[in-house]
């Protein structure tokens, strides 16, 4: 039997976590509810890729709308619920203090998802707004702004308030988030949705937009994580810290203009397209200083937070490696406009996944005073997800790069290059079907601490928790 | 797991307070670790790729930014400063399009035109004959009886194709060009071609007038 030795989980900031356990664990629970609805229509989703007749008439759940669905409940509900719940409980954390304005929380949470499903209604019925990542009906827009506002809230009061001058990367990259969100939010919704541009300039609104969700919110979320985790576990100061801040800055600086390089051949002045190459490749600046500052987690000592941070990181430097490489023009008109763009969007929403699976991990026993219940559960999760991750990232690039080599050759029918593609479609739905059976166990595994943990007339009041709250 | 103080995955140990976790780092931030210098190489190495990046990204706009202008889509085809080249189409397979828009109707496919109304043109020793008669007749068109291999014609006029006041076409001079090309070399026909620049010469020459009638015509050189 293993003991966990007294002071370790959460006697060290036993008020903070008690204080942020109602409003984080309320979405911590949407973020894990997301994840699986998410998952099992993506499931049905990439069936449908490859036998079309699969629900085909019942217009709420074609491919086209359903699509739209699963990417809007993978990043509104999933990662936004789930991020945000990371990045407050890291600022309130290192603040130092309580997590004030609690409320706030719960009411922007309770709205956004409210305004989710309702978002979720009018895509299925045929109200979606075509932008990619953006594809919310316009009447629920505004709301989601105010709830995110709303739930932002006590992260910034934490940062404003915190105990210490001095201030850690995770923090940057976590107040970074918080407000950048808002800001390009509002400007896209006004300049797509409320005052629409004309013609081609709406699509680089767009992309421009899809690119900052990815590298000014999803990206600092989840290093701001990864930089707490770290040091956190390992008990190693981060070798070359003192460059963190230019990693921060150069994401930042670069980060948001890399958008244009999606728009490679389209009706719009070369230069936006180019100046996306250049962003590409120039941010990797800021994935070299990532690499020197975190590179301890690769060696994980056993710790399973760090190596599901081990992976998430590998992830991401990975897809800036190859978003860089791929960026450029020759490798991009093979790519364009085939699954293997759907390979890169992967690989870069698992970097995301993976570490915030980290936080859940570490944050979650804390927030509720007590142990997860069971390690099987927790290595069946890692397993899972990771098979179906690096499964579904290869099955769905190499799907991409035979697609766009047969496309570009004019000799090849569209039926013969469907064909081609189809056993690496197969094994993406087997891929996808294990993710979704990992966050299902991650999920009931929630629920089963929750009742260890809460539920009056819970079989045993384990050992675990009166340990950990000792 | 063999390492000696167990890991147990349900509750991560910490090894770290948030406090020492801040102030650590700041006191890296600030300058004052890395006494064994394990990192003093690392500015330099830093400094020299972010180096290497930023001439790349230069280099990569400079040659494909398009010189930033809104009106350049392609950045591999940049529009040159030189004389503007437009490519030049073939006379014979422009002037076989320019024949079947207009003048089958009225000189039918086979270029014999209708008996007693249209004259044929191939064969015709207008079309095989002087190139000036030629290209008048079907700048300006040409109006009154007018004999056409020993046979006379006049009850329907032939109308203006040229860019000349009155026409309905208006055609460039480079379709009629390529259409008198085309009949001079079809249906047997072996006159030598025409060429624009011949053609813009004689429509500058005539101005603005009628049709012409054959009297008129046969003055011509
Ligand atoms: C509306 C019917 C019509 C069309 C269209 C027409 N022509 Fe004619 N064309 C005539 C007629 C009628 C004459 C004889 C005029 C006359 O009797 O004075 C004629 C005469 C000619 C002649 C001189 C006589 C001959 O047969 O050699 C030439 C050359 C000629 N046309 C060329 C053309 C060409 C080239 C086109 C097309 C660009 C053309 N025509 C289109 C009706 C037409």
């Amino acid at each position: 039997m293993i003991t966990v030795p007294p002071n370790h989980a959460s006697a060290e900031a036993d008020g903070i976590d008690a204080s942020a356990r109602c409003p984080l664990g309320l979405l911590t629970a949407f973020a894990l509810l997301w994840l699986v609805v998410g998952g099992a229509l993506a499931l049905l989703s990439l069936l449908q890729l490859h036998s079309p007749g699969l629900l085909a008439d019942c217009a709420w759940l074609t491919y086209g709308r359903l699509q739209a669905v699963q990417e809007t409940v993978f990043i509104y509900g999933w990662a936004i619920n789930a991020g945000l719940a990371a990045a407050l409980w890291l600022l309130v954390r290192l603040g130092g203090d309580g997590l004030r304005g609690a409320n706030y929380v719960i009411l922007g949470g309770v709205f956004w998802n409210l305004a989710l499903v309702l978002g979720l209604v009018g895509i299925a019925a045929g109200y979606t707004t075509s932008h990619p990542m953006l594809q919310i009906p316009r009447y629920v827009q505004p709301l989601m702004l105010v709830a995110y506002a709303a739930m932002a809230v006590p992260g910034v009061l934490a940062w404003t308030g915190r105990r210490t001058v001095q201030t850690y990367a995770t923090q940057w990259y976590a107040v970074a988030a918080l407000f950048l969100l808002p800001w390009f939010f509002s400007a896209t919704q006004v300049m797509l949705t409320f005052l629409p541009m004309r013609g081609t300039l709406q699509m680089v609104v767009a992309t421009w937009y899809a690119q900052n969700l990815i590298s000014l919110w999803l990206a600092p979320v989840a290093l701001a994580s990864a930089y707490y985790l770290v040091p956190k576990i390992t008990g190693r100061v981060l070798p070359g810290y003192d460059f963190a801040i230019y990693g921060f800055w150069a994401l930042l600086a670069f980060g948001t203009w890399m958008g244009g390089r999606h728009l490679i051949g389209g009706p719009v002045p070369a230069w936006i397209a180019t100046v996306g190459i250049v962003s590409s490749i120039l941010v990797l600046f800021h994935h070299i200083i990532l690499f020197v500052n975190l590179r301890g987690v690769f060696r994980p000592d056993g710790s399973t937070v760090l190596i599901f941070v081990a992976i998430g990181i590998l992830a991401y430097l990975l897809s800036g490696m190859v978003d860089a490489i791929f960026a450029t023009h020759v490798l991009a008109m093979v790519t364009q406009f085939t699954y293997f763009q759907q390979a890169q969007q992967q690989l870069t929403l698992g970097a995301f996944s993976m570490i915030l699976f980290g936080v859940l991990y570490y944050m979650v026993p804390r927030l509720a005073g007590a142990t997860w219940p069971s390690v099987a559960l927790i290595r069946a999760h890692f397993l899972s997800v990771l098979i179906g991750f690096v499964l579904l990232v290869t099955s769905l690039g190499m799907a991409g790069w035979v697609q766009g080599r047969d496309l570009n050759n004019a000799a090849v029918t569209f039926a013969t290059i469907a064909s081609h593609t189809r056993p690496w479609l197969q094994l993406a739905v087997v891929a996808q079907a294990l993710m979704l059976l990992g966050n299902l166990l991650l999920a009931v595994h929630c629920c089963w601490l929750l009742c260890a943990r809460f539920a009056p007339a819970a079989l045993s009041r384990t050992a675990a928790r009166e340990v950990v709250v000792s | 797991m063999s390492s000696p103080s167990p890991v147990d995955p349900r509750v991560e140990k910490t090894a770290l307070t948030d406090e020492g976790l801040i102030s650590v780092h700041d006191n890296v931030a600030a300058g004052k670790s890395d006494a064994g210098g394990h990192y003093r190489m690392l500015p330099l190495v830093l400094l020299f790729v972010f180096s290497g990046l930023i001439i790349f990204a230069v280099t990569y706009l400079n040659r494909y930014s398009g010189h930033f202008r809104g009106n350049i889509f392609d950045e591999r085809q940049l529009p040159s400063n030189g004389p503007v080249v437009v490519a030049k189409a073939d006379p014979l397979v422009l002037g076989k399009k320019q024949y079947g828009l207009a003048c089958v109707t009225c000189h039918m496919p086979n270029g014999l035109g209708l008996p007693g109304i249209y004259p044929p043109l191939a064969g015709s020793e207008w079309v095989a004959g002087s190139d000036e008669r030629l290209i008048r007749i079907v700048l300006h068109g040409l109006k009154g009886p007018v004999t056409v291999k020993g046979i006379v014609y006049g009850t329907a006029a032939m109308p203006a194709f040229g860019q000349v006041p009155g026409s309905g076409y208006n055609w460039s001079d480079e379709k009629i060009a390529a259409v008198l090309t085309y009949i001079r070399q079809e249906w047997g026909n072996t006159a030598a071609p025409i060429s624009t620049e011949r053609v813009a010469e004689l429509r500058a020459k005539a101005g603005s007038r009628k049709e012409w009638v054959e009297a008129e015509l046969r003055q011509l050189p």
